[in-house]
């Protein structure tokens, strides 16, 4: 790990945070717009261990419950198994692509949208079709939009160290 | 494929893992008197400071829609000032053509001007009525305050006129007493004094005094008598041969109007309008 990556990630990480609380109601409707939280959980999921993952999906998670009590836990869970979910499968089955990380932002917004319906249970029907059919995929898309400009602007800081003898290309 | 073998969930990863999932489970499962206080603190506690940005971010977002929005207002507010005077003046100027017509009864076509850009739209301009609402060549042209000029030629919906400032414009003229006869015509082309009028060949003994009404005479047939041509300013000059000329503060200028009178029918012989226009008031009194 280079020595400034302490610095950096975290950078990064805020950056995304204030970007939620800032910019995202101006990025059209709020099923929509990127979720700029989420994908600083993923982009940690990265390279972080899964358990860490799972602890940071989780209190993210609670968090954003705390903002919607309506269904409060069910984000917790969500963010806890995408946030493990995400960090367990980058390790075991996905290149350092950019164009693999955005289908996993898109994924991981898809998959996170569907725990939540699924464990709060305040859709019904043709809403739930709706959110899952139409909503998630969009929101998952322009997530996964932000996801690869974020990468590509920060692709000095975000490349994965270099190691030897680990990650060896076949 | 590049696979990171050190990054497979160790024992403590899936411990912390499950304890993240029984949490969360737990938190499902809160009654609200407990939720919604846990809840409560974390918005008052860690989530505060990015609500407190969030509110301002929306905060200054609406304040600069609502300073679009008050802009426009303002910009719009700024544009009907600006015509509320010109409403006003033809406003009034429309009540004194209704106010006009009731005295001269019939035989006029009310017009609209149809101004041009030109800065020779004052010398000759086009007005909205023509051969089918009865107006025909060289009828007098009125407004409430007097003479404006003469249709020089017409068209089927439309006419042009030649207003008193042209420089072909002609009219038999007379003091508003019967004193002076004289000829109205334009003073000239240069000068401060382009938009007066002369009064010529008054008679060498003959003395106007300043601040006489000038009307026509009714002579020549074109101008019915009495309307009012201007008001006498003074002496043009020195005087020539056996007349003198007067300056005439004209009664109205023709880039003041929007709307006209044009007389179309033939008056009876000897008739007089001087009863039916508006004497202006700064008129008559001679000065000391």
């Amino acid at each position: 790990m280079r020595r400034t990556d302490r610095y950096r990630y975290p950078f990064i990480l805020t950056l995304l945070v204030l970007l939620q609380f800032t910019v995202r109601s101006h990025l059209g409707g709020d099923r929509v717009a990127p979720d700029f939280l989420l994908l600083a959980l993923l982009l940690y999921t990265i390279r972080a261990e899964p358990g860490k993952s799972a602890a940071a999906g989780f209190m993210l998670g609670l968090l954003r419950d705390a903002l919607t009590p309506a269904s409060f836990g069910a984000g917790a869970l969500a963010h806890t198994l995408v946030g493990f979910a995400s960090s367990w499968a980058k390790a075991v089955f996905f290149a350092e692509h950019v164009f693999v990380k955005g289908c996993l932002f898109f994924a991981g917004t898809w998959v996170r949208n569907f725990i939540v319906l699924l464990v709060s249970g305040r859709l019904q029907g043709s809403q739930v079709a709706w959110e899952l059919l139409v909503w998630s995929p969009l929101q998952g898309l322009t997530t996964a939009v932000v996801g690869v400009l974020v990468l590509w602007f920060f692709r000095g800081w975000l490349s994965p160290p270099r190691r030897a003898g680990v990650g060896v290309a076949t | 494929m590049a696979i990171g073998t050190d990054r497979y969930a160790s024992r403590a990863d899936t411990l912390l893992f499950i304890t993240c999932v029984a949490l969360s489970i737990a938190a499902l499962s809160l009654p609200d008197q407990w939720r919604d206080p846990l809840a409560q603190g974390l918005r008052q506690t860690v989530l505060a400071p990015f609500l407190f940005l969030q509110r301002q971010t929306e905060l200054l977002a609406a304040a600069r829609y609502r300073y679009d929005a008050v802009v426009g207002e303002r910009d719009s507010m700024a544009l009907a000032a600006t015509f509320l005077p010109e409403l006003r003046s033809e406003n009034v100027r429309l009540r004194n053509l209704l106010g006009l017509s009731a005295r001269l009864g019939g035989g006029y076509v009310s017009a609209e001007i149809l101004h041009q850009p030109e800065p020779t739209n004052p010398l000759s301009f086009v007005v909205s009525a023509g051969k089918k609402e009865g107006v025909r060549q060289l009828s007098a042209v009125v407004s409430p305050e007097g003479l404006v000029g003469l249709v020089a030629s017409v068209d089927e919906h439309t006419s042009v006129v030649l207003s008193w400032a042209h420089p072909e414009f002609r009219a038999s003229a007379i003091a508003i007493d019967g004193s002076v006869v004289g000829i109205a015509a334009p003073h000239g082309a240069d000068g401060p004094s382009v938009w007066l009028l002369e009064l010529q060949g008054v008679l060498y003994r003959k003395q106007v005094p300043t601040g006489t009404v000038i009307v026509t005479s009714g002579l020549g047939g074109v101008f019915p008598r009495g309307i009012p041509i201007g008001i006498v300013i003074g002496p043009a000059g020195e005087e020539k041969g056996w007349g003198r000329t007067y300056l005439v503060r004209p009664a109205i200028h023709p880039a003041e109007l929007s709307h006209v009178m044009i007389l179309n029918s033939p008056r009876q012989a000897g008739s007089d309008l001087r009863n039916v226009f508006t004497v202006p008031q700064d008129s008559i009194e001679t000065p000391p």
